[in-house]
């Protein structure tokens, strides 16, 4: 079923192989894909983790000389750039890949090539600026790179063109995950699904890979400003040839806020799915939940340079920017309401999923307190760069998105593998990292206010910060044995394997429909959507007059009984998407199934390490650049050439 | 009800906590008698701050204690108790959910009006509190100048100001962003290249008041702090007196008289100790001025830095940038080996001086012992505060006293000793009869006026260019009259 009539030579054969290391070196299949993100950032997820533990070892005590102050700056530029690029961020790809196509009926996403493309693009990009650390160069200008310290003159080594260079190739690996994920859930939905019937987790999902597309070529841009300034003399930041360094942190707040968004977004949503499951009751308020998210995203780009009270803005921008970020705290309030409106009158079940739902709540509430203190720029002006600001957004994104993550990994786990994760070891987990979380960040309030600043590799023993350093300290390493109970419970599960079933929590959107895992095609039939939540009603028929009763008239007509011939549309009706993947008719060659899927390539991982190598040519050797550039012309002619089925 | 009658109680307890340790946080949190303690406001500025940080936290606390004491009821309450048991499947209460959107709007405009009226309150210089008192601050790798260009001082990592009078400050930064933070007088203001920043603050009691750089600024961030003198204005002024009094010149072979000597030779490239000199003020701005053009042009290879200035090192409290007190001993490890007191200072990592195998001071233990001597004993002296302006120039026939005059007033003794040895630029010891052989055709007189007037017309082999400043105030007279001083160092 070849498309084009040009052939060009064929330099490797097409993968096949349905099992085995190289069946997911040529994966195209969202669930695989999802998996392998999934790995690979809890692997960054460890490593940002004995990072983080290295640095409260050296602040566990006053004066302590367990690392340099050099390796103290590149150890917390490191978390800061890996906890955000490679944990959260990804981690919400995962279950981008794992679950949008399960929750809106499609059998993979509309590119599924471009899917595993930007798959490979963020392994290279973690492993090249993790590869700093091998050559002793790690990144030191911080997470945010402020200019002009992370020009040469100050920074002569390679540590920021490293961080600069990688966080081009990561951004490349998000544009196109965010693309891939909008057109898939504009175009892919199953019939009967409005977009007012999607489930949460799909419409954060939207909102936050709109915002992916719209904030990562702001970084871009400046990254490449920086990276010229580094590599080839430009002065678009160096002060000293006039440069504006106020423009970078324009440049980079303009970026950087939207994105605390994309990382949390992900967890609301996912905590969205977890509350009315756990608590047998629709999301309390659904549109009220929508259309919050899509008011945080949007005044999400009206609030950055509240990163930025202390630049001397002025009073006319410094109270501007202080009442945009107050506003914004209303439909994140709105969010939390909603959801103790759904644990209300509910029937709770407190599983480990609910458990870290519930901890999301409560632990991102304190953040968002914090932030609002923020937010009064007099305020702020004692607690910007102090412990109180890592107090805050550790409450918000540890609290907040890693909490969110965790109960998600409870939830799908048993859909994406099979089996469940034990709950005894879940809740072991969820207790020691609550307490962890809250040992370690909860102090850091009072010595931030107590004017401890941050990124001091040491401090002096007589302003009384020496407890609560200590008690930080204490809880990190409990944080790091919830992880470690975490990965005994994945450990012992996975010995056991007891099957879950295609709906072990009593579920309420489409994936829970289909068998776990799920089979390669997700749908035999293309479901036909009646209802948000259309698996519960159909489940629970009974309950549709109550629901709708207080809905209004919409979706099918009241006591419409489940019958699962009629559950699943024919699959006629499955979509014929551009590359064909959903083309009708039987076809046996394709796993027996008789559905056809887009076939393995290799080209998403030449173009992506093509990509990466030139971009690591940059600052090494130049012929690096060439065989990259050979790389990338190889992968794109052969991706363009390539039919979607031979 | 029994069974909901205990539940209710369970909850109230957990309310109860909730208020507990809400209440212990604030208690810890209010430890005023730190250094660094933002709850101990010792001015307008930071008084304000507090203020509002403590308004926001009581709301703060009532939501918190409403969420989280909703939440832990709601679970309490609504836990599964029957299998099957189906709760009332409720979409939501448009009524309710309206409700929960305006009481926070209500609840952040109570504090976004506070908060934008403290901004403009803090934006603007108190009109009735006295003459504000101007400062220009200067944020250095990795540490703080002080200029007051009213009074023509120049000090370093100690600010010394008046209680109850305005300070003004002119926030700059030589090379990366720093943030000037003095967390019982002010929040912090960052100091950004090429983008001066201004503010201001007012101490109203007296005290000594910690400041530290908020802004990560390179390796030695961590060592960045600064101390604030507040006093009364007659001991301010008494202070101001004392910077423009010139140092007892020390008697001749004493250890201080051998411990400048050694300064001269190696430290005085990068460290003023002289700003009380009547051209101090000037002199110093353009020092280092040239110090950093000089690092910057060789991408910080150079061994000229950016250095604190000394005058009067004595009266402060602290070395190192506020990291450690000032005494004979801590003086001692910190010339012997920087880096153990302040990792990564460029002292240690640029100056001739350190260029050793092991990076230490390549001074003997007796010549670091005379150093210490001298710099402790850098205090205003028995003269008083006139200091010895070079005379006006009478005319006639070059004048080698007031050449001597001028060679101290305009800092040459930093680069030029009068012996053979190098400090920066040669040594002037017989000057002129070697000046006399240099160039084919040119007299001593001529060489040495062309020298001055355009320091690169002729660079001596061995001696970098662009090191000696272009002393534009000098007139022809004074340069008669320094060349007549040059003739008599034989």
């Amino acid at each position: 079923m070849t498309t084009g009539t040009i052939t060009i030579p064929r330099i490797v054969p097409r993968p096949t192989s349905e099992t085995g290391i190289w069946s997911w070196i040529g994966t195209v299949d969202h669930k695989r894909i999802g998996t392998l993100y999934f790995f690979t950032s809890i692997f960054w997820f460890l490593t940002a983790g004995v990072e983080a533990l290295l640095m409260r070892l050296q602040l566990s005590r006053p004066e302590a000389e367990m690392v340099s102050p050099e390796v103290f700056n590149q150890l917390f530029t490191m978390h800061g750039t890996v906890m955000v690029f490679l944990v959260v961020m990804p981690l919400s790809a995962a279950f981008f890949n794992w679950l949008i196509p399960l929750q809106i009926g499609a059998r993979d996403v509309a590119f599924p090539r471009l899917n595993a493309f930007s798959y490979w693009l963020f392994l290279f990009g973690s492993v090249l600026l993790n590869v700093s650390w091998l050559v002793g160069d790690a990144p030191n200008g911080g997470w945010f790179g402020y200019a002009p310290n992370s020009e040469n003159l100050y920074n002569p080594s390679n540590g920021m063109t490293f961080w600069v260079l990688s966080l081009g190739v990561l951004g490349i690996a998000s544009i196109a995950a965010g693309l891939n994920f909008i057109i898939t859930i504009i175009n892919l939905r199953a019939p009967g699904m409005t977009m007012f019937k999607m489930p949460v987790f799909t419409w954060m999902t939207l909102i936050t890979s709109v915002l992916i597309v719209l904030a990562l070529p702001v970084l871009a841009v400046a990254g490449i400003q920086l990276q010229t300034d580094r590599l080839f003399g430009t002065t678009f930041y160096d002060p000293v040839a006039g440069g504006d360094p106020v423009l970078w942190q324009h440049m980079f707040w303009l970026f950087g806020h939207p994105e605390v968004y994309i990382l949390i977004l992900p967890a609301m949503g996912i905590v969205s799915e977890i509350l009315p499951v756990f608590s047998r009751k629709p999301l309390f308020g659904y549109p009220f939940v929508i259309f919050a998210g899509i008011v945080i995203a949007f005044m999400g780009w009206f609030v950055w340079s509240h990163h930025m009270f202390t630049v001397g803005l002025g009073p006319a921008a410094n109270s501007a920017f202080a009442v945009s970020t107050m506003a914004i705290a209303i439909p994140t309030g709105v969010k939390v309401f909603n959801w103790m409106g759904t644990a209300w009158g509910g029937s709770i079940r407190l599983t480990t999923p609910m458990l870290f739902a519930l901890g999301f709540i409560a632990m991102f509430t304190v953040g968002g307190l914090s932030g609002v203190m923020h937010s009064s720029a007099p305020s702020d002006a004692q607690q910007q760069d102090t412990y109180f600001v890592v107090a805050h957004f550790h409450y918000v994104l540890f609290g907040g998105a890693i909490l969110g993550i965790f109960g998600g990994i409870y939830m799908w786990w048993p859909k994406i593998f099979g089996w469940k994760l034990s709950e005894g070891w879940g809740k072991l987990n969820f207790w020691l990292m609550l307490i962890g979380f809250n040992l370690t960040f909860f102090p850091m309030h009072w010595i931030g206010m107590d004017g401890m600043p941050r990124r001091i590799y040491t401090y002096p023993a007589d302003q009384g910060w020496n407890g609560a350093n200590m008690a930080a300290t204490i809880g990190g390493f409990v944080i790091a044995v919830s992880v470690l109970v975490w990965v005994i419970n994945v450990y012992l599960s996975w010995r056991r394997r007891d099957p879950a079933g295609d709906d072990p929590w009593d579920g309420r959107t489409l994936e829970w429909s289909i068998p776990s895992p799920p089979p390669h095609y997700n749908f035999a039939k293309i479901p036909q959507v009646e209802h948000l939540d259309d698996f519960w009603f159909k489940k629970h028929p009974e309950l549709i007059a109550e629901f709708e009763g207080h809905h209004g008239p919409r979706g099918a007509p009241e006591g419409a009984q489940f019958d699962d011939d009629d559950y699943y549309e024919d699959e006629v009706h499955a979509e014929d998407d551009e590359t064909g993947s959903y083309a009708h008719g039987a076809d046996d060659s394709h796993g027996g199934h008789g559905i056809h899927l887009p076939d393995m390539s290799y080209y998403p991982l030449v173009l992506a390490a093509g990509i990466t190598l030139a971009m690591a040519g940059l600052f090494t050797e130049y012929w690096v650049v060439g065989i990259g550039g050979g790389l990338i012309a190889w992968g794109m002619l052969g991706w363009s050439f390539e039919p979607v089925n031979d | 009800m029994p069974p909901l009658r205990s539940v209710t109680g369970r909850t109230r307890a957990t309310l109860l906590l909730c208020l507990l340790a809400a209440g212990l946080a604030v208690l810890a949190a209010c430890t005023p008698s730190h250094d660094q303690s933002t709850f101990d406001p010792a001015g307008p500025i930071a008084a304000r701050q507090a203020d509002l940080f403590i308004f926001i936290f009581w709301l703060a606390v009532a939501v918190f204690i409403l969420v989280e004491g909703g939440l832990i009821y709601a679970v309490i309450k609504y836990r599964k108790r029957r299998d099957g048991e189906m709760p009332k499947q409720v979409h939501g209460n448009t009524r309710l959910e309206i409700t929960w959107t305006i009481i926070p709007a209500f609840i952040l405009l109570a504090i976004a009006i506070p908060t934008v009226k403290a901004i403009y309150e803090n934006d603007a210089v108190p009109q009735d509190r006295g003459e504000p008192l101007e400062v220009i601050a200067i944020g250095h790798q990795w540490w703080f100048e002080f200029r007051y260009p009213g009074l023509e001082i120049v000090t370093a990592n100690q600010l010394h100001i008046p209680t109850g009078r305005p300070v003004v400050v002119t926030l700059q930064s030589e090379d990366v962003i720093h943030s000037f933070w003095i967390p019982k007088l002010a929040g912090k203001l960052d100091m950004v290249p090429l983008n001066d920043n201004h503010f201001w603050f007012l101490a109203d009691r007296p005290g000594m008041f910690y400041g530290q750089c908020a802004e990560f600024c390179g390796i030695a961030h961590a060592h960045m702090r600064f101390r604030v003198v507040a006093a009364p204005e007659e001991e301010f002024r008494e202070w101001v007196t004392d910077m423009r009094t010139p140092v007892d010149a020390p008697e001749p072979d004493s250890p201080e008289a051998k411990g400048r000597t050694t300064f001269l030779a190696n430290c005085s490239m990068c460290h003023t100790v002289d700003s009380y000199l009547a051209n101090g003020y000037p002199t110093e701005i353009a020092a280092q001025d040239r110090r950093w053009n000089t690092w910057v042009e060789s991408e910080g290879d150079s061994p000229i830095v950016s250095g604190p200035n000394l005058t009067h090192l004595s009266l402060r409290s602290t070395l190192a940038a506020g990291v450690q007190d000032l005494s004979e001993e801590n003086l001692r490890t910190w010339l012997r080996n920087p880096g153990s007191i302040k990792p990564g200072t460029r002292m240690q990592v640029n100056a001739q001086v350190y260029a050793t195998e092991d990076n230490r001071i390549g001074l003997t233990d007796e010549e670091v012992d005379n150093l210490i001597v001298y710099l402790m004993s850098l205090e205003p002296g028995e003269g008083g505060p006139t200091v010895s302006v070079p005379p006006p120039d009478a005319g006639g026939e070059p004048n080698a006293a007031r050449g001597e005059a001028l060679f101290a007033a305009n800092g040459c003794s930093g680069c030029h000793s009068l012996g053979e040895d190098t400090i920066i630029g040669p040594g002037f010891k017989g000057v002129v009869s070697r000046a006399g052989t240099r160039v084919t055709g040119v007299s001593a007189e001529d060489y040495l006026s062309e020298s001055i007037r355009s320091p690169s017309a002729f660079v001596v082999e061995g001696f970098s260019d662009g090191l000696m400043p272009i002393l534009s105030t000098l007139s022809d007279a004074d340069v008669a009259d320094l060349i007549e001083y040059l003739k008599t160092i034989e």
